[in-house]
């Protein structure tokens, strides 16, 4: 499913093997942030990392979810699922420096699933969190997910885009909103809602006794093609895409999030479009 | 930040009878409705007291001695008080309710601590101090916003927050010292005092300014060299911006207030006021006892015939010299 082999594989088998030390020198090894927390990652899921090329899968025609964007339909579990490490965005602004902890690790795994039928594209999220934050109030903030998708080439600024000539699209969800929000931006701070709204999106939150095992699960969905001028086209070879998560019980919003640093590829092609 | 122009408000903290008639022509004007029910962008508070909302001063934000801005706590609902409505319809048309009652438990408000102030008795004190948006010249609101959604109009300095760039983040509602800038749960945008910019921009003064029966508060523009504010502000130096300290360059200013001599454990009058000074300077920085002097003279001079304009402005005699808005 990748057109790049994922370059620490084997390295994940081993670690299911020989969990404790084996998985700490490893981390040492195979990673820069040595000592981030990787509680919620499962090693059965294949990672992918920065530049790693992700195929979409196929629904096949006359397959229908539940609903149009049912998180917890039979057909993700027929579908390939790989994880990627979400680590702090770097701060651009006092106000979010001014919440960043320095030297901060916390890495977050996201698991993703990218589908596409003739006509829709899908995607499927889930991550860990102990905590179901839907509340937006006067002192509380919600949680929430969006993933960014480079208008043109990965040239572009993973941090929200480069300026007019080079923005990204964004869908962002967020726990307790009514809907995904369809949003473009061109460089932070310049996120603007697109006048069309055409991502739909549905969410559930997996409670269980287990605080850790607690996740959210999102899809998010589109018509394939485009429609609109700050609207991703899918129809090109490959489509430069990141992840972000916000912690609702950290206080996370804006530029205080999880994100996917540089870009991830994704391949849209079907294998009958070759 | 520098604009064209910069209106002002002076309040008067002598005259202030804390009859919440600017609170309430500003809730009627802009906050009885759509999600700002538990917001008072004016409020009057008893001092010393806790505020509005509840330690406001003890919360942080504005700036350090640097220049950068300070993290703060945000407000909790509680610290506001949630807003509650009593069962009017049950209780006292239909009957279906023998009791009439609020439709919470109230436990904290924009008053709670209204008239208890300090002291003890014949010590005791307090006195009211009015809070809206300081419009200030050094925004921490705008400052901390990442997404350049609050702006300083150039024609007069009102701080406003543009509600189609806002997207909710509350770091501006960290930021502002004074705790003047509030969240609509509603809408998730932030809101505050908009300086009554439509009654303004047709000559008009704020609600707030307007109906105060105490006659306490002028508003001007600060380059204005005939209208109230430079003469309060810079000629006679009697009106001092609340926490001056916090760096935000406030452009509310207040006359502290005189009070009393303190009594003696004879009942002999002493040298010391009844609101301790030191308290004064806490809000209103080292120049309060100067002002003081100040007002205590004009005070004498008026009162033995001579003629005082800074006493003169004081009275506020008439509306139209009160509010210079052009």
């Amino acid at each position: 499913m990748t057109s790049k082999p994922i370059a620490n594989g084997p390295l994940v088998n081993r670690i299911s093997r020989f969990k404790g030390l084996i998985t700490l020198v490893a981390c040492m090894a195979a990673s820069p942030y040595a000592l981030a927390d990787h509680s919620d990652r499962n090693p059965n899921v294949s990672e992918v990392k920065a530049w790693d090329t992700v195929k979409v899968s196929r629904i096949p025609d006359g397959i229908y979810l539940r609903t149009e964007n049912d998180p917890d339909d039979l057909i993700w579990d027929r579908l390939p699922k790989y994880r990627t490490n979400l680590l702090p965005a770097p701060p651009v602004h006092q106000s979010v420096g001014l919440r960043f902890e320095e030297g901060s690790t916390r890495g977050k795994h996201v698991y993703f699933q990218v589908a596409r039928s003739d006509e829709r594209l899908y995607l499927r999220m889930h991550w860990k969190d102990p905590t179901e934050d839907r509340a937006t109030t006067v002192d509380k903030f919600g949680d929430g997910v969006a993933v960014q998708f480079a208008l043109n080439d990965a040239d572009t600024s993973y941090m929200m885009g480069s300026g007019h000539e080079n923005p990204v699209n964004i869908w962002y969800w967020r726990a307790g909103a009514p809907a995904v929000e369809n949003l473009a931006a061109g460089g932070y701070g310049s996120t603007t809602r697109l006048p069309k709204q055409s991502v739909h999106g549905g969410s559930a939150y997996f409670t269980s006794d287990v605080p850790e095992k607690r996740e959210w699960q999102v899809v998010m969905s589109r018509p394939f093609e485009s429609d609109g001028e700050h609207e991703v086209n899918f129809d090109r070879e490959t489509v430069p895409m990141g992840f972000a998560i916000w912690q609702g019980s950290d206080n996370e919003r804006d530029g205080n999030k999880r994100v996917t640093h540089t870009w991830i590829l994704l391949d849209t092609r079907l294998d009958n479009d070759n | 930040m520098t604009v064209k122009r910069q209106l002002s408000m002076v309040l008067d903290l002598n005259k202030c009878i804390g009859c919440h008639t600017c609170s309430a022509a500003c809730k009627l004007m802009w906050t009885n409705r759509n999600g700002r029910e538990f917001m008072y962008w004016n409020n009057v508070e008893s001092q010393p007291g806790k505020g509005y909302p509840r330690d406001y001063e003890n919360m942080g934000g504005g700036f350090d001695a640097e220049g950068a801005l300070r993290l703060g706590r945000q407000p909790s609902q509680e610290d506001y008080g949630i807003p509650w409505e009593y069962n009017y319809e049950d209780a006292l048309m239909t009957g279906t309710d023998p009791w009439l009652r609020p439709n919470v438990k109230p436990t904290w408000g924009a008053n709670w601590d209204e008239d208890e102030g300090e002291g003890d008795y014949p010590n005791s004190y307090y006195f009211y101090l009015p809070r809206l948006c300081n419009h200030c010249a050094n925004p921490a609101c705008l400052a901390a916003c990442t997404r350049n959604a609050i702006y300083k109009r150039q024609e007069d300095g009102i701080v406003l927050v543009d509600q189609e760039r806002c997207r909710g983040y509350r770091y501006c509602v960290n930021a502002c010292p004074y705790k003047k800038i509030y969240f609509n749960e509603q809408i998730s945008k932030s809101e505050k005092c908009i300086f009554c910019y439509p009654r303004i921009e047709k000559g008009l003064p704020t609600a707030c300014a307007q109906q105060c029966v105490g006659r306490i508060r002028w508003i001007g523009y600060r380059d204005d060299e005939e209208g109230p504010i430079h003469k309060l502000v810079e000629k006679y130096k009697v009106a001092l911006p609340l926490h001056a300290e916090w760096g935000t360059q406030p452009n509310v200013f207040y006359v502290p207030p005189l009070s009393p001599p303190k009594f003696g454990e004879n009942g002999e009058q002493l040298a010391e006021s009844r609101i301790p000074l030191s308290y004064l300077e806490s809000l209103f920085g080292p120049r309060t006892g100067e002002v003081l002097d100040t007002l205590q003279a004009a005070r004498q001079a008026k009162a033995h015939g001579e003629g005082s304009e800074l006493m003169d402005i004081l009275i506020g005699y008439k509306h139209a010299e009160m509010f210079k808005l052009s």
